[in-house]
């Protein structure tokens, strides 16, 4: 009960005006990066260095960790009304906040992702109280092999190989793959797949890809549909928030799983990303209403997020305790932590207390702000979906464009993003499915290395991935999971022959 | 008006295209075993074969199409075509002045253009919007966080 004490004491650091204030001036500045396409919290954290300069390491670390929790929760916003996911860890919020939203109720898909993103940062909190130490030590053991093993598993759980048209999910997810080889290789160093175009070198990122597929595409989907403005209530309701938020404990079990899915693969240094997509493929899997994923269920909405924020969470661990950058804005966050004259590692947690509990302490109170503050503009966001189509379209397709350009000012991009919007078009109207295309384009590249990697380990033996207790647990773990489908279609093919086709009609439907 | 049927023959040529060019450029890249393990071009070498496989497949799908895609042969109608192109267009046009205009300036005669031209908004509230539209993303992106937008040639040429 050490930690209890430290962290008591933390909370007499943390909780004074000052540090409330540059709470909510945090949060506030991180919900409009987060909502901003293009911009980030590595944008604004590095916007905020320089003011830090004059603070107490605390302070100033307190000020860029609340910019991040406003990051993480503004990057929903855009995903639920817009299908344009700002992060990667925030596309699997998507496929459910987004139906949810068109479908009129976009209070009620903001609310539950902020009510279940708090629940997931809480939970990840309360791991980094009590287990610092050992977190620190499962992050340790996690060389090539078991990264791989950890992607394989995220995969495994997200693409079920049933379901409808099972060739175009192999060919997204292969494109996926063939996308996120394109440039530099990490491993050899050698240039690849850029066709003869010297900008590709830098490969095409995540969120130029995304910005085409769900941004544009959508547009194109829902242009065609003739956008009627939808039943959306024109009072601003403020009980429906509440109401939302106390709904939440109804779908315990999903939050639950989903927080554990979060802060599993935050130590084990999945990301966020992998561990939305998981968390999602699996509560699909396991819910009872799992068949109506995708057209705005509220399960949807809490698996990804609840993960998400989970995962986010837990990842801070690692920075602090053994010096390794989790994420972009950590690793500038690190480098604060170095000019405010910290050293992060190991030691951080002898010669430092007052800092790290005060920063522990920092994330119950700084998330608690953040999700108060944000759920506050749940109303404000939700009246973005009353403006007219004609007007709200062109503004979208600026944010994608300029969203685009300013990951790495290239306009080359900005064509890209343009090509993948038509591309996105086609393959929804076509019934390809999207989700194993970004999950592969996202994790894609980091699997493969590690994939390599660890053949480069063991002279090309697959034993490798069985070397030991955990690798051996996580793979079997994924082939299971991949398996399970199968098996469960085959069992339900023996009992009742002809239902299937119907089902798959219906998931036709569905995608 | 597009069939369904040609909008699937599209899509798998389109894609088993870029299978190909996939296949074809990683084998610049060595594909295989060597010194240094698994050779770059291998990951993506397989892929290709697998997206040009996936596509064929498709490709014969679509074009003897079972019961179930008959029942809706036609993909796009003409006046769905015409809204598609309605959005689509001004949008490669937006994207394509950027080089020259600049980003704020072919942002705001975008919104301009969309707006005041099917007379969707009064000439005055269009005007607004633009400006007000160009106004934020520089004060956001330029003043804020630092991020320079493209400022283009034009601007250039006038020493701005």
């Amino acid at each position: 009960m050490d930690n209890l004490q430290e962290l008591l004491h933390g909370f007499t650091v943390a909780v004074t005006a000052p540090h409330l204030v540059l709470m909510v001036i945090g949060v506030l500045l991180g919900i409009l990066v987060g909502v901003l396409p293009g911009l980030g919290a590595p944008n604004g954290v590095s916007l905020l260095l320089p003011l830090t300069f004059g603070m107490q390491p605390v302070s100033a670390i307190i000020l860029l960790s609340s910019m991040y929790w406003g990051a993480l929760f503004g990057g929903s916003v855009t995903s639920i009304l817009f299908n344009i996911p700002g992060e990667p860890s925030s596309v699997a919020t998507t496929f459910d906040g987004y139906p949810m939203a068109r479908d009129g109720r976009p209070t009620t898909a903001l609310a539950t992702a902020f009510g279940s993103a708090a629940f997931g940062a809480l939970v990840g909190v309360i791991l980094i109280t009590f287990l610092a130490s050992w977190v620190a030590q499962v992050a340790l053991a996690f060389g090539p092999p078991e990264y791989f093993a950890v992607y394989f598993l995220a995969f495994a759980s997200f693409v079920g190989m049933g379901g409808a048209a099972p060739i175009k999910t192999v060919v997204a997810l292969a494109i996926g793959f063939a996308i996120a080889a394109i440039g530099i290789d990490t491993v050899s160093g050698s240039v690849r797949l850029t066709m003869g175009i010297d900008e590709l070198v830098k490969g095409v990122n995540f969120v130029v890809a995304v910005m085409g597929l769900f941004g544009i595409g959508e547009l194109l989907v829902a242009v065609e549909e003739e956008f009627h403005a939808r039943a959306v209530s024109s009072t601003i309701d403020w009980r429906e928030v509440f109401r939302a938020v106390g709904r939440l404990p109804r779908h315990g079990v999903a939050l639950l799983r989903s927080a554990a899915i979060g802060c599993w693969m935050g130590i084990t240094p999945g990301g966020p990303t992998a561990a939305s997509f998981m968390s999602y493929g699996i509560a699909r899997r396991f819910s009872r209403r799992g068949r109506h994923f995708g057209t705005g269920e509220i399960e949807g909405i809490i698996s990804p997020e609840t993960a998400d924020h989970a995962a986010g969470t837990s990842a801070l661990l690692p920075m602090l305790s053994l010096g390794i950058p989790g994420s972009a804005t950590a690793a500038v966050m690190m480098g604060g932590l170095m000019i405010w004259g910290l050293n992060p590692g190991p030691m951080l947690f002898v010669d430092n207390k007052d800092f790290v509990w005060g920063l522990i302490a920092s994330m119950y109170v700084g998330n608690i702000v953040a999700v108060a503050l944000v759920l506050l503009t749940v109303p404000v966001f939700a009246a973005l979906m009353r403006i007219p189509f004609v007007v709200i379209a062109p503004l979208i397709v600026i944010i994608c464009v300029v969203g685009a350009y300013s990951v790495s000012n290239s306009y080359l991009d900005v064509v890209l993003m343009l090509g993948f919007g038509v591309v996105g078009y086609l393959f929804k109207k076509l019934f390809y499915p999207l989700a194993p295309l970004v999950l592969a384009i996202v994790i894609g590249d980091k699997a493969e290395d590690a994939f390599r990697q660890s053949m480069l380990m063991s002279k090309g033996s697959l034993g490798i991935f069985f070397a030991n207790g955990l690798v051996t647990s996580l793979v079997v773990a994924g082939i299971a999971l991949l398996l399970l489908p199968l098996a469960l279609q085959l069992v339900h093919l023996l009992r009742k022959p002809g239902s299937t086709t119907a089902e798959t009609d219906k998931e036709k439907a569905i995608i | 008006m597009i069939s369904r049927r040609a909008l699937e023959l599209l899509t798998a040529i389109l894609t088993g295209s870029f299978g190909v060019a996939v296949v074809v450029s990683s084998l610049d890249n060595g594909i295989g075993w060597s010194s240094e393990g698994v050779d770059p071009g291998t990951f993506p070498f397989l892929t290709g074969v697998i997206i040009v496989l996936g596509s064929l497949y498709n490709l014969v799908r679509g074009v003897l199409p079972p019961v179930t895609l008959a029942s809706v042969p036609i993909a796009i109608t003409r006046t769905e075509l015409r809204r598609l192109a309605g959005l689509f267009v001004p949008a490669a046009i937006f994207v394509a002045a950027i080089p020259l205009a600049g980003m704020y300036l072919a942002a705001a005669g975008y919104v301009f253009a969309v707006l005041a031209v099917p007379r969707h908004q009064s000439l005055p509230r269009a005007l607004t919007m633009a400006a007000a539209t160009s106004l934020a993303l520089y004060v956001v992106f330029e003043r804020m966080f630092q991020v320079t937008l493209p400022h283009g040639a034009l601007a250039a040429a006038l020493g701005l």
